[in-house]
């Protein structure tokens, strides 16, 4: 903890010096210009400090076989069986403890089915080999918009990277990322905004035993992007008759406003547009089953966003009335999975190796 | 001939491997383990249309190999537990679910199966009957854990991949004695294709059936006008279309792999079946009295 | 004729009554003025099925419109308006639910007594659990027409 602490104290202290630094240089050269604040207004929305550009192009160097594999070596001596320096501390979950969430991929959609004999859609997420990668604490994290006003229990910021892929694929700033961790550079990054208790050693990996079968999740994940469309397909309004002296206005919305004193389209009119692609959360959705060779989480519902093999964020329910009853691994599960059954369904769920269901007289 | 059942292989695509697989042939009449290779392939031929449902979408935007793995594994584990036999449409089966309707009793639906649909655990077919001159139709779910017995009582296949038009037919096609008793075909005998051609009711019909090309249909009857319509609107070329017929076929290495692993599996099942069966043949009637 | 077809055994014999063309609606849903069938044993019923007169919806009650298995109706048969009950349809249906060639209905009257005293089709055996929770302990008793049902499946 106290080297964590200081080290975060000097790289206080290095980022407030270089931005003296840079603010001496800019004012250095630009000190003589006029209306300087309209030529370089500060930016509205600053990135996070982990955009940054991640593919390099691929290279065209030719390499032998025997150069590759050692290559391959290398990486692998490198990112060998990094186990994390501290121990996760084990706290008694309490409603108002905030844990991180994972990143996963929507692998499908199949039915179960319950006791009573009733068919249900699930959907199939396939939790990643998320792995820690760096926490910023409260104080720490400056989020790209700040909010107004006070705010009472600040959340610190946990960054999580999954699907680990050849770092020669990313440039050399992308790997930087990873530096700290020790972790292999991976394709996709997460942030989670977490209570500071919940704060997970840098390296850790979550399965898909964070979550309990029984529980209710939240998922975010991107929509299917379907392009420019049309008002019928983007907002289901009715467009016009097929026949009947109808000229050229069959899936025209018609009138966008009205005249007079609100003579103008108002605000937030519904017209034509790009539809999809953009970032949606299934709320409420309910674990029946886990696989946990797999990491795989069967989730009730099948409109969860996304097409099958995208990338959604699985993060505990927000609904109020949807709280787990049971304390949760907090802050997340690290017993060993070795001894835990391959499969493990909620009660409400028949599993496909027990018998027939048989409705008997109550 | 299975248009509902994802392809066997890539039929028009297979032309041009056709050489190669008779090369292959010939090279394997020399050898004892091409021979074994041969009936393997012979062997997966026949999985392909007795276990359909094991083939995935073909579409690519949902498959995963993953999720596909896990349904098997679930589909399998079902068939362990009840025995869900080789069917096709136009077979007879009788299946006994139970109903929360009716505890404590199971319902027993005797009727011919016209139509086999979707693949995975998704998997259905439709049962057809006409009781009490009234004409029945019941859609069940192949893997439904409240079906507590599928029974084949008549093996047979039809000329059309889909009997829907068995809704339109006179009664006397699709009407089945409830009661019947299952027909015993001689074992390791190809499934008999029953050649009947239905008379249909005279129009209105639910669909037109005259553009369908079906074979199993007698003569029905029509004006000029109509066939000459269904001559306008055929698509003859679409089975020439190399691209469509890709898309909706798996590639035929990725069905060897995926129907040898469920025939390894199912087979073990096969196995202690059989082992089962014996064992019962020789246990000892117990005294009750 | 709506559904010419559905009454196609009952109409064979009035076969100059039947129109070339059916209006039927695509689903085969049933809504206002959809031809019905009577199959239980009631005079008013067999008459007018013998008649080539199948009764006529005029009223779903519920809030759709489109009448579902197990719904209240009122039918127009042979000039007189009588309630029914839908006991089979042609519409596709859940998964282990019956679909019937006809959209079949039970003539009841206002206490949900029926007006016959045997059904001779078999009817579904989820209008066990249906017509329960619709019966209420002071309205009409929608269970009686179970009793008169000679099969279930």
């Amino acid at each position: 903890m106290s080297i964590n602490f200081s080290s975060v104290v000097s790289k206080c202290c290095l980022r407030s010096l270089e931005d003296k630094f840079v603010f001496l240089s800019i004012s250095g050269n630009l000190g003589q210009i006029r209306e300087k604040h309209k030529i370089n207004p500060p930016p509205r929305l600053r990135n996070p400090t982990w955009f940054t550009k991640k593919l390099r192009a691929p290279s065209t160097e030719l390499i032998t076989h025997e150069n590759k594999d050692f290559l391959k070596e290398v990486v692998q001596d490198r990112f060998h069986d990094k186990v994390p320096h501290e121990e996760i501390t084990q706290i008694e979950w309490t409603p108002d403890l905030q844990r991180t969430g994972v990143i996963a991929r929507k692998i499908g959609i199949y039915p179960l089915w319950f006791k009573d004999g009733k068919k249900i859609t699930t959907t199939l997420l396939q939790v990643l080999d998320n792995h820690v990668i760096k926490y910023y604490a409260p104080e720490e994290f400056d989020p790209p918009r700040k909010r107004v006003g006070r705010i009472k229990n600040k959340k610190g910021c946990l960054l999580l990277g999954a699907e680990a892929q050849d770092p020669s694929t990313f440039t050399r700033e992308y790997c930087g990322l990873f530096k700290d961790s020790g972790v292999i550079p991976k394709k996709t990054l997460g942030r989670f905004f977490i209570s500071p208790n919940a704060r997970l050693p840098i390296g850790t990996l979550i399965s898909a035993m964070h979550f309990q079968v029984g529980n209710v999740v939240d998922v975010r994940g991107k929509t299917i992007d379907r392009g420019f469309q049309g008002v019928m397909k983007r907002h289901g309004f009715k467009g016009m008759p097929a026949s009947h002296g109808v000229t050229k206005t069959h899936r025209r919305g018609g009138n966008i406003g009205g005249g007079g004193e609100k003579g103008r389209v108002w605000p937030g009119t519904k017209m034509p547009g790009h539809m999809g692609n953009r970032s949606r959360v299934a709320k409420g959705l309910k674990i029946l089953r886990i696989n946990t060779k797999h990491n795989v989480l069967w989730v009730s519902g099948q409109a969860i966003p996304g097409e099958t093999n995208s990338i959604v964020y699985i993060y505990d329910t927000k609904l109020p009335l949807r709280k787990p009853e049971k304390p949760l691994p907090f802050p997340t599960f690290i017993e060993p999975t070795d001894n835990l059954p391959e499969d493990i369904y909620d009660e409400s769920i028949h599993s496909f190796v027990e018998p027939s269901i048989m409705h008997n007289e109550s | 001939m299975f248009s509902t059942v994802p392809k066997p292989c890539i039929r028009s695509i297979s032309n041009r491997v056709k050489g190669l697989t008779s090369l292959y042939n010939a090279r394997s009449c020399t050898s004892h383990a091409g021979k074994r290779a041969d009936n393997m392939k012979k062997n997966m031929t026949r999985y392909r249309f007795i276990y359909p449902e094991f083939l995935p979408d073909p579409k690519i935007d949902f498959r995963n190999p993953v999720r596909e793995m896990l349904e098997r594994n679930d589909m399998i584990a079902r068939r362990h537990q009840i025995d869900i036999p080789e069917f096709y449409v136009g077979s007879i089966l009788a299946v006994e679910a139970s109903d929360p309707h009716t505890p404590g009793k199971v319902q027993r639906f005797v009727g011919i199966c016209i139509q086999r649909k979707n693949c995975g655990l998704r998997a259905n077919f439709i049962l057809r009957n006409i009781i009490d001159h009234q004409g029945v139709e019941i859609l069940y779910d192949l893997y439904d854990p409240c079906i507590q017995k599928i029974e084949v009582l008549r093996l047979e296949k039809r000329l059309d991949d889909e009997l829907l038009y068995l809704r339109d037919a006179l009664p006397e096609y699709c009407t089945f004695d409830p009661n019947m008793e299952p027909e015993i075909l001689p074992e390791d005998g190809d499934v008999p294709v029953n050649p009947i051609k239905v008379k249909l009711k005279p129009r209105p019909w639910l669909e037109r059936w005259e553009r369908k090309n079906l074979k199993g249909l007698q003569d029905l009857g029509l004006n000029e006008r109509f066939y000459e319509r269904a001559r306008a609107v055929a698509t003859p070329w679409e089975k020439y279309d190399l691209m469509k017929e890709y898309m909706r076929t798996i590639p035929e290495e990725e069905q060897n792999e995926i129907l040898g692993e469920v025939q390894s599996k199912l087979q073990k099942l096969d196995v202690t079946k059989k082992r089962q069966k014996r064992k019962r043949v020789f246990v000892k009637p117990t005294k009750l009295a | 004729m709506l559904n010419g077809k559905l009454v196609f055994n009952d109409a064979l014999k009035c076969n100059s009554m039947i129109r070339k063309f059916h209006t039927t609606n695509h689903c085969m849903e049933i809504q206002k003025l959809t031809r019905l069938r009577v199959v239980d044993n009631s005079e008013i019923g067999k008459q007018a099925m013998a008649e080539g007169k199948p009764p006529k919806c005029i009223h779903i009650y519920n809030k759709t419109g489109v009448g579902m298995i197990g719904d209240k109706v009122l039918v127009a048969i042979k000039g007189e308006k009588k309630k029914g009950i839908l006991v089979g349809l042609k519409q596709n249906q859940k998964p282990k639910v019956p679909k019937f060639d006809s959209n079949n209905v039970v003539l009841i009257d206002d206490n949900g007594t029926p007006l016959g005293t045997r059904i001779h089709v078999p009817i579904p055996t989820i209008l066990r659990t249906i017509l329960k929770e619709k019966t209420h302990t002071k309205g009409a008793d929608y269970t009686k027409i179970l009793g008169i049902a000679s099969r279930f499946i």
